[in-house]
């Protein structure tokens, strides 16, 4: 929120379960459009290995909603 | 603090309980409870309550940052069904929500179940029939039963903390509707909360405590270093937030276990660093993926972190926090905190 505030490309990142919560949130502190990737929740039940597997998975979403631009 | 130029909007309806209650449950404006409806008339009776202006801003609460003015704490105020002398309470209560170190961003919008629990010290607790006795954090008392509520009110109507949208407590608990109390100083052989924290004896304050929940510490013994044995045996508990972040765990202790320790030489102090230390809790107690928690938590404060590693409840003793409440019986109560979250004492102010 703090880098959109000051004009630079932004992406929240959240869990399906939290998206309500993030949306609320970027509404509450005057960024209603800020994108948010989503990933599945939940990641609380999974080993560091799978979360990474999720990151890596989310970074194409978070690029795009970042520059508008698909990474491939 | 700031004014703020947005009066709360004027909404006619008709004068009729059931049909104000009803639209106040379709808006989400309750807790779950009937309202007391917050007529023009029975707001400005609460806000003769306080000498402060009713646009002045207390405080921005999070999650939701608006403004929390002396006008919409009085509305909330209404609604629970607090007397205007309760308001002066709720603004410091407010305040003290704000407070970074209590870190209310969190404590909103957490999963944990954590609850705000209001201590009232001083001589206004006693003018406001705060309970400090008998079933003090349970029902009874007028005072504890509606300030607490007003201030859950004020989180989730000014703060936006709305139950699986920005609140997201995985299951919550019953004290997120009231739990408030005040300190038996009569009956503590200690000084009380606020002189601790900085305050002037004559001076009435309230603090606001991220607390998990209670844990009831039943134990007859009269031996003062056995009781310690008792209360660090329960505060020891590996799916903590305390052990895994370094947290503020409270004791609600009774007034008669405060006096088998104080005879037994334990004042409030010996008590925190003896508890510190025993309850520090071994690593392998907690499961691998809450200990590696630990390990990202913690590694800079212990060293590194292996299954003997014995953890501290808390940073240092001091951070163990001992209130005296309570009627007669054997009974103290052990309340875990959020873990990052640390208690705010203001001053009640007229």
């Amino acid at each position: 929120m703090q880098i959109a505030k000051r004009g630079r490309a932004a992406v929240a990142i959240c869990s399906s379960a939290f998206l309500t919560l993030g949306r609320a949130q970027a509404r509450a502190l005057g960024h209603a459009e800020l994108p948010i990737a989503v990933i599945a929740h939940p990641f609380g039940v999974r080993t560091r290995d799978e979360v990474r597997v999720l990151a890596d998975g989310c970074v194409d979403e978070g690029v795009k909603l970042a520059t508008g631009h698909n990474t491939k | 603090m700031t004014s703020s130029h947005r009066a709360a909007e004027l909404i006619e309806a008709p004068d009729d309980f059931d049909t104000i209650n009803k639209l106040y449950r379709e808006r989400k404006w309750s807790d779950g409870l009937p309202i007391v409806p917050p007529t023009q008339e029975r707001v400005a009776r609460m806000l003769a309550g306080t000498q402060r202006a009713r646009n002045e801003v207390v405080a921005q609460l999070a999650p939701g940052f608006a403004e929390a003015t002396v006008e919409n704490i009085a509305i909330n105020a209404v609604m629970a069904g607090c007397e205007p002398a309760y308001l002066p309470v709720l603004i410091a209560a407010v305040e003290a929500c704000a407070d970074q170190a209590f870190n209310l961003q969190a404590i909103q919008a957490t999963t944990n179940p954590v609850a705000i629990w209001v201590i009232l010290n001083g001589p206004l607790a006693k003018t406001l029939e705060v309970n400090a006795t008998f079933n003090c954090i349970g029902e009874g008392s007028w005072a504890n039963a509606t300030i607490g509520r007003a201030l859950r009110l004020i989180l989730r109507n000014v703060g936006g903390a709305l139950p699986g949208e920005m609140d997201r407590a995985t299951q919550g608990q019953p004290g997120k509707f009231t739990f408030c109390c005040a300190e038996n100083e009569a009956d503590s052989p200690w000084e009380p909360l606020h002189v601790e924290r900085g305050y002037a004896k004559s001076a009435s304050t309230v603090t606001v405590v991220g607390a998990e929940g209670t844990m009831n510490m039943n134990s007859h013994s009269k031996d003062a270093a056995e009781l310690v044995h008792v209360f660090a045996e329960t505060m020891i508990h590996p799916p903590s937030n305390e052990y895994t972040h370094g947290g503020e765990p409270w004791l609600m202790i009774g007034p008669e276990h405060a006096e088998i320790l104080q005879r037994g030489g334990i004042d409030k102090s010996e008590l925190k660093r003896r508890l510190w230390e025993a309850s520090k809790m071994r690593a392998g107690l907690m499961s691998v993926k809450d200990r590696q928690r630990v390990i990202d938590s913690r590694s800079e404060e212990l060293g590194p972190i292996t299954l003997d590693t014995m953890l501290p409840i808390s940073t240092r003793p001091e951070e163990i926090c001992i209130m005296v409440a309570g009627g007669p019986g054997t009974h103290s109560v052990y309340i875990p905190c959020f873990g990052n979250s640390f208690a705010a004492t203001r001053e009640i102010r007229p």
